[in-house]
């Protein structure tokens, strides 16, 4: 029987300690930065998760773990893989899992309800909420969270990954931003009647119910039915006390809250995913909070956000589907698509099976028509694997007209805000540009005339090739 | 020992020019409240005056300054600004303080 995906966020991590990707740490540490900056040195050093269990200022019944999937080897264990399957795989197993969701079903309880705080004793400082970095706008509760919302005209509910920040006992700002999914709802549904939105925020829930919230998913779509795909079994959720939203039964805390349709607070700035601290502030939404429940003997889940953290191996995968569905929909001749956790969420790689600059504008048209998360594609020759780096740089270094290679659609209300390259008034008016760097052969080049790859497999004869490959085995090397 | 705020200022000089401002202070008293946000009427003093609340200013990247100023405040206001989603938050306190 195949391994099964780890169905809450316990087994997960009693599956991760096994592999040697999570370490414990017994000794006190400050909430304040520290336990973050922990963290945040494990995601540049491609190292474990950490498990701390004593936190300063708070009891010993709360534990915070970090960067949950922020290694493919931790990704990949969230499948129910083995940690050291190619990145490939894991590719092919999200594709695969992703086109058989499986519906929800509602229990009566759960472990998230084993305390329960109405919103009148509600003191968000006594969940031990790090300090994520210093000079962020304060501290920040959704870095690796599950935010419920429901459309207020249809049964469209959405999960999604939205950082929130705490600005009082009661009180949190944050930023989903207007484009998203949630930032829609309020917008359309919510703001023009004047009445408040629920959301529930989860947090310590199941790595692949999360992995479905931060994906990018279509308007209308049920990300809890993505999540019981990828699980291969349907998530169990519970409903909220203070609205009808429902929440996974396994999560380890539930902040229950309402979005104000007429209020703003500071939210920001905050070192995100990027790998930076834009400047984004001055445009979020304000929530207050009606009830939180949680565990017994709770679990905080952080991922300590910048370069390369959880969101860089989710969106890797999740946005480079996505963006292969949307363009096959499209009738783009796409062969793969790879979103390198490096490149901070703005870089894709296409490889297609016919190129040229009319392709070329096509993908980044296509890609940009509602928002524009990604600012760069390098469009590749089918014969480039788009996973091998090396050679989709050499392929874009070599192949990419310094000029006629460029192929650039500008926008105004629907950039990254988070796009470190854009100005403070461009973030505002939310401005920007995407380019498709065009490293494919045109097609309108004779065979004839197109230059000739010079590697073992372009350029020497298949006899050749067979001698040179034999040879090398028989010194024993690979 | 002497109280300190920060606070993130898109534009310092309408900070520090003397008259009552609205801002948004955050408390750095050691703690679980740390970090924890007001809204205020208040006057900041650059350099800092003595007998004042201490009052680091961040940019909106959050570069602080390498000096802080101080700050006095008038009233405490409520805990949200008037504004829709997604509203420029500096702007909302401009409103807020011109009433």
């Amino acid at each position: 029987m195949a391994p099964r995906a780890p169905q809450d966020f316990r087994t997960f991590l009693h599956a991760i300690r096994a592999t040697g990707d999570l370490f414990a740490i017994g000794d006190p540490v400050d909430w304040d930065q520290e336990l973050a900056g922990i963290g945040r040195l494990s995601c540049e050093r491609n190292g474990p998760s950490f498990l701390f269990h004593n936190i300063k200022d708070y009891s010993p019944q709360w534990r915070i773990a970090t960067n949950p999937i922020a290694t493919w080897r931790r990704m990949a264990v969230a499948f129910g893989l083995a940690p050291d399957v190619p990145v490939r795989r894991l590719y092919e197993t999200y594709a695969a899992r992703e086109s058989a969701p499986i519906p929800p079903v509602v229990v009566k309880g759960g472990p998230c309800k084993e305390v329960v705080i109405p919103g009148h004793q509600v003191n968000l400082f006594d969940l031990p909420v790090p300090m994520v970095h210093e000079g962020d706008g304060g501290r920040y509760i959704g870095t690796w969270d599950l935010v419920v919302s429901k459309d207020a005209k249809s049964n469209w509910v959405n999960w999604g990954m939205y950082r929130f920040m705490v600005h009082n006992e009661r009180l949190m700002t944050g930023f989903p931003r207007p484009t998203s999914h949630l930032g829609k709802m309020l917008l359309d549904g919510y703001v023009p009647e004047g009445r408040p939105m629920p959301i529930a925020i989860a947090m310590g829930c199941d790595p692949l119910s999360h992995l479905a919230a931060a994906a990018t998913f279509r308007i209308g779509g049920n990300e809890a039915d993505l999540a019981g795909g990828l699980r291969q079994s349907p998530v169990e959720l519970v409903k909220c006390e203070t609205s009808d939203l429902y929440v996974p039964a396994t999560a380890e805390v539930v902040i229950e809250a309402e979005v104000y349709p007429d209020r703003v607070n500071q939210e920001g700035p905050y070192g995100e995913y990027p790998g930076y601290r834009s400047g984004e502030m001055g445009n979020a939404i304000c929530a207050r909070v009606t009830a939180i429940t949680h565990r017994s003997d709770p679990i905080w889940t952080l991922d300590t956000t910048g370069f390369m953290d959880s969101s860089a191996t989710t969106t890797s995968i999740t946005g480079a589907i996505a963006i292969q569905r949307r363009l096959e929909a499209n009738g783009v001749p796409v062969k793969a698509v790879y979103v390198p956790p490096e490149g901070g969420v703005h870089l894709a790689i296409v490889s297609v099976r016919r190129g040229g600059a009319e392709v070329a504008q096509k993908i980044v048209n296509v890609l940009t028509v509602r928002r524009a998360l990604i600012s760069k594609v390098i469009v590749v020759d089918e014969d480039v694997d788009v996973f091998n780096i090396p050679a989709v740089l050499h392929a874009f270094a070599t192949k990419c007209h310094p000029a006629r290679g460029l192929h650039v659609v500008s926008y105004e209300g629907r950039a990254n805000t988070l796009t470190p390259a854009y100005t403070q008034a461009e973030r505002v008016t939310r401005t920007g540009a995407s380019v498709a760097l065009d490293a494919t052969w045109p097609p309108e080049w004779p065979a004839d005339a197109t230059p000739v790859r010079a590697t073992l497999d372009s350029m020497y004869s298949p006899e050749v090739q067979r001698k040179v490959h034999d040879r090398w085995r028989s010194l024993g090397l690979h | 020992m002497t109280q300190e705020y920060e606070t993130f200022a898109r534009d310092r000089s309408r900070l520090v020019s003397g008259r009552e401002v609205v801002l948004t202070l955050r408390d750095l008293a050691p703690g679980r409240r740390k970090y924890r946000g007001i809204n205020v009427r208040a006057v900041v003093s650059s350099p800092a005056r003595p007998g004042e609340a201490l009052l680091w200013i961040r940019s909106v990247v959050g570069n602080r300054e390498a000096q802080p100023c101080s700050v006095r405040i008038v009233e405490e206001l409520p805990d949200a600004f008037q504004a829709t989603p997604y509203s420029d938050f500096f702007e909302a306190m401009a409103r807020a303080e011109r009433g």
